[in-house]
């Protein structure tokens, strides 16, 4: 009874982790750009399989304020295919390899029209369970000045000038001892005690 | 023996008055609403909720009152350690300069985020509310480190 026990829970641990693996996709939260760059998507997924001749990317649009999502680059058997018809016609070009789990496109001239969200959808069969990523882009005419930066480069300059300044104290303290101390060797005197005063 | 024991006060009474009012939310007040320089409380439905603070602050301005209520803070913490320790080191008819120097340097950027808070925000919104708890207690702290730190340059280690 013992055995069959043992026998079948080896095998249910062989099998389950295995349906229970799903591909996970990875791209940025947000993106920040500037009217007329160029800008590059990264997606990216993990999987416990090698990565398979049928492996595909898919890349979908949804604008800012939208329900709808539109297909704007997809990569399948080994083949690329971008938007030809809608917004993003010669816009778009898909950049990454495959091979290396990397599936990143590339949007050239931003306009303001492509604020909007952008999901990867990634499958490796057979792993195919996998809840898409989305990344936000947000196009600017100038790039404003993200929040804290101001506070904490200002904190930071204090406090290193702070640590500059006790470094070089101690710095020249050290020298002028080492100095003095060379000095009254040089000079054969019985130098006095060097007390080091704080 | 006490000199020492008013002087640790004072400093520490200075260093609890900044950090009340560098992390309390009361730099402005108004019946439904509290606000300071990281965030805003309003009261609606009798529920406080955090909301960000509004979009017509000057980002610079405001960042600039966030650093330096924090650096004074911490200056005036090292100060009270650097305190103690030139108590222990200093030879006999030494001023305490470095806990001088350290303590009016919280007070100058206390001095400088209050004064900048003062200047640059609600200058037009003198119907709406009246300041808080915390700007008060930042303008008392200004006083009682730039007392602190005079003392620490005039006092002679006995």
């Amino acid at each position: 009874m013992l055995r069959v026990l043992a026998l079948a829970s080896v095998v249910l641990l062989g099998i389950a982790p295995q349906a229970s693996q799903a591909i996970t996709v990875y791209t940025s939260w947000e993106r920040h750009a500037l009217v007329g760059s160029d800008i590059r998507l990264s997606c990216s997924f993990f999987s416990w399989r090698f990565v398979s001749e049928d492996v595909s990317f898919t890349w979908r649009y949804r604008p800012d304020g939208s329900r709808d999502s539109i297909s704007i680059a997809h990569y399948a058997g080994g083949e690329a295919y971008t938007d030809n018809k809608g917004a993003f016609k010669d816009r778009v070009e898909f950049v990454g390899n495959p091979k290396r789990r990397d599936g990143s496109i590339l949007i050239k001239n931003l306009d303001f029209s492509d604020n909007g969200t952008f999901t990867c959808d990634a499958k490796n069969p057979p792993d195919i369970v996998g809840r898409p990523s989305s990344v936000r882009l947000l196009v600017f005419e100038t790039l404003p000045i993200q929040a804290g930066v101001i506070t904490g480069a200002i904190i930071g300059v204090v406090l290193g000038l702070l640590v500059l300044i006790v470094v070089i104290y101690y710095l020249m303290r050290f020298l002028v001892a080492r100095r003095v101390f060379s000095l009254n060797v040089s000079r054969n005197v019985e130098g006095p005690q060097l007390s080091i005063l704080p | 023996m006490l000199v020492l024991i008013a002087l640790s006060i004072l400093h520490i009474a200075a260093i609890i008055l900044l950090l009340v009012a560098t992390i309390d939310n009361a730099w402005w007040v108004s019946p439904t609403m509290s606000t300071d320089v990281w965030g805003r409380w309003v009261l609606t439905n009798n529920k406080w909720n955090l909301t960000d603070l509004p979009s017509n602050y000057e980002t610079d301005y405001l960042q600039a009152v966030q650093a330096t209520s924090v650096l004074a803070c911490i200056f005036s913490i090292i100060a009270l350690f650097v305190f103690i320790a030139e108590l222990f080191t200093l030879p006999k008819g030494r001023r305490f300069t470095i806990s001088g120097v350290f303590q009016v340097l919280a007070c100058l950027f206390i001095m400088i985020a209050a004064s900048i808070y003062t200047d640059r925000f609600h200058v037009n919104e003198k119907s709406l509310g009246n300041y808080g708890h915390s700007f008060i207690l930042a303008w008392i702290a200004f006083g009682l480190t730039f007392i602190s730190s005079i003392v620490y340059f005039v006092l002679r280690k006995k």
